[in-house]
């Protein structure tokens, strides 16, 4: 369990954590997104007193700065290649391993769960980014952590790699642990977590679960395409709806349902080529959520239509 | 603590330039101490006290302004502290051992320890080279070398904590690097040189307060014979050696100072 209470962080005139509190619960992931330069990191740098700044950050009750042998309690995972380029990526591991009083065993064990076992004796600065990631991985998990923060852990991964990372970390969370993991990748998240901390430019958006995410940040949609659509929208807005053209001439109708939609095209007499309901994934959810938040737009927009529960594009 | 000093040690010895650096210090001092013990078995050791040049060659030559053990070790600890936030290693290494004192306290520990270990090893190897030329060490318990040995150990240890306290100071390794090469080889030089200009003879009194030059009076053998050009009025060997110990105690303590109260 981590509770979070009042984190702030501010940089000259820059406030980038503002005042944010939340609970990651054990036993399921929870995700934590928000834009590029959204204070993703530098949170996870305060929770874990690497920055300092206000609030406090406890793990099972306890300060981070405060745990004996701190591996065996908390793993992290931050940057993506925070190694020295010729110390080997085993000997990396056995050196914080030595202020845990974690043994060489379990440093080899983790290096083979990660997929490392065969280049463990290699320096690093051989490794690719994806690898990087592992070895991130590995130390993270060195102690057996029943809490682990990984900031960005997909970065750099292969698809092979994103699944295999999505399939230990829910195990892990099924084994009672808590994960909080942090990503700008939202169908990647929409996939992993079950809980959701969502942030905008420090501040918090959203945090609950990922169904009432969506609910809370999305409506649902009506598209109607056809040869002269246009000639409806006055009787649309009519009846109560917002209109809005879309990018291919079709009408975007919301505040009205689909059926009510289709019988004032049927009582007006426009003929229709496409009829049909549109609900947003997590990603417009969170496009919705962040929009006037965002400093960097982390992803291509969502198609036009997208289908229920959107789709994993990894 | 012992954690520390495990994850310090193991931090230390798993990287290749300590080896590299060890082994320069050690093979350059062994070579000068070859060098002097043969050039005064060539021309004789009447130019100059046996015990001044035997001091010279069991120090490797660090009192000739040439403190190769010296050096190696302070780059060790500039690459202890400097290191972490070089190749962001700072980050695991601090969520492994979040106890920010405890962790420099390891490393001065453990640094330290190194450097005389590799300091009385260097003394122990040329003192074998002299035995092998001469046969003899002459006056190697006697004063002033009973001073001076013990006197290359701490102005050692003390340029490797003032280079730990730079690479911390600085958190990296290149300025820390060009501070602590430009400073005693150079500025402290140039400063000596120009008190000399009568014009600028105010610089005299600031002389003796030097750094790394009094770090030198450590090992000093003899005081200087005749009139000197300029009476600096330098302070007397553990004196001298006390002005380079605060030297490096201001620049780790700042140093140490700020990591406690900056971001990492």
């Amino acid at each position: 369990m981590i509770t979070a209470k009042g984190l702030y962080k501010r940089y000259r005139n820059t406030v980038a954590v503002d005042h944010l509190s939340f609970d990651v619960k054990p036993g399921v992931v929870t995700g934590f997104l928000g834009p590029n330069g959204s204070g993703k990191s530098t949170t996870m740098r305060l929770m874990l007193g690497l920055d300092y700044g206000g609030g406090e950050t406890l793990f099972d009750g306890q300060a981070f700065d405060s745990i004996r042998r701190p591996m065996n309690e908390v793993g992290a995972l931050l940057e993506a290649k925070p190694f020295h380029p010729t110390r080997s990526a085993r000997n990396h591991l056995r050196m914080l391993a030595a202020a845990n009083r974690i043994s060489d065993a379990r440093v080899d064990e983790v290096m083979e769960f990660v997929g490392l076992g065969e280049v463990r004796r290699k320096k690093p600065k051989g490794y690719s980014l994806g690898m990087a990631q592992r070895l991130g991985l590995a130390q993270a998990l060195l102690g057996d952590p029943k809490i682990l923060l990984l900031d960005e852990p997909t970065n750099g991964l292969d698809p092979h790699g994103i699944h295999w990372m999505r399939d230990v970390l829910k195990r892990l969370a099924s084994e009672g642990r808590t994960i909080f993991v942090s990503s700008h990748l939202l169908s990647e998240m929409q996939l992993m977590a079950d809980e959701l901390v969502v942030i905008g430019r420090g501040t918090m958006i959203f945090n609950g679960d990922v169904a009432t995410f969506v609910r809370e940040f999305t409506q649902s949609t009506v598209v109607v395409r056809g040869p002269e659509v246009a000639g409806l929208s006055a009787a649309l807005e009519a009846a109560g709806a917002s209109v809005a053209a879309g990018p291919t001439g079709e009408l975007v109708v919301s505040d009205l349902e689909l059926d009510k939609v289709g019988h004032l095209a049927f009582t007006e007499g426009v003929e229709l080529h496409e009829l049909s309901s549109r609900s947003a994934s997590l990603e417009e959810a969170f496009m919705s959520a962040t929009g006037s938040s965002e400093q960097f737009v982390a992803q291509e927009p969502v198609q036009p239509i997208a289908q229920e529960g959107g789709t994993a594009d990894e | 603590m012992s954690d520390a000093l495990r994850f310090e040690w193991m931090r230390l010895r798993t990287l290749r330039s300590t080896y590299w650096l060890l082994g320069v210090g050690l093979v350059a001092s062994a070579l000068i101490a070859v060098l002097i013990t043969l050039v005064v078995n060539v021309v004789g050791g009447e130019e100059a006290p046996m015990d001044e040049m035997l001091a010279f060659a069991l120090n490797g030559g660090a009192a000739f302004g040439i403190p190769f053990m010296a050096v190696c070790m302070a780059i060790i600890g500039i690459f202890a502290t400097g290191h972490e936030w070089r190749h962001g290693t700072i980050q695991p290494t601090l969520t492994a051992l979040p106890q920010r004192s405890r962790l420099i306290l390891a490393k001065v520990l453990v640094v330290s320890a190194t450097a005389v270990v590799a300091t009385v090893v260097s003394l122990l190897i040329n003192l074998g080279i002299v035995f092998v030329f001469w046969g003899e060490a002459p006056g190697l318990l006697d004063d002033p070398l009973n001073q001076a040995l013990p006197g290359y150990v701490v102005y050692t240890l003390i340029y490797t904590l003032v280079g730990l306290g730079l690479g911390l100071l600085f958190r990296g390794v290149p300025l820390a690097l060009v501070v602590i090469f430009l400073v005693p080889l150079i500025l402290e030089g140039l400063i000596s040189g120009l008190a000399m200009v009568p014009a600028l003879d105010w610089l005299v009194p600031v002389v003796k307060f030097l750094p790394f030059s009094a770090g030198a009076q450590l090992m000093s053998t003899s005081t200087f014979e005749g009139e000197p050009v300029v009476d600096f009025d330098l302070f007397s060997r553990w004196a001298a050696g006390g002005v380079f110990a605060v030297f490096a105690a201001i620049i780790l303590g700042v140093a140490w100072y700020l990591f406690k109260k900056r971001d990492a």
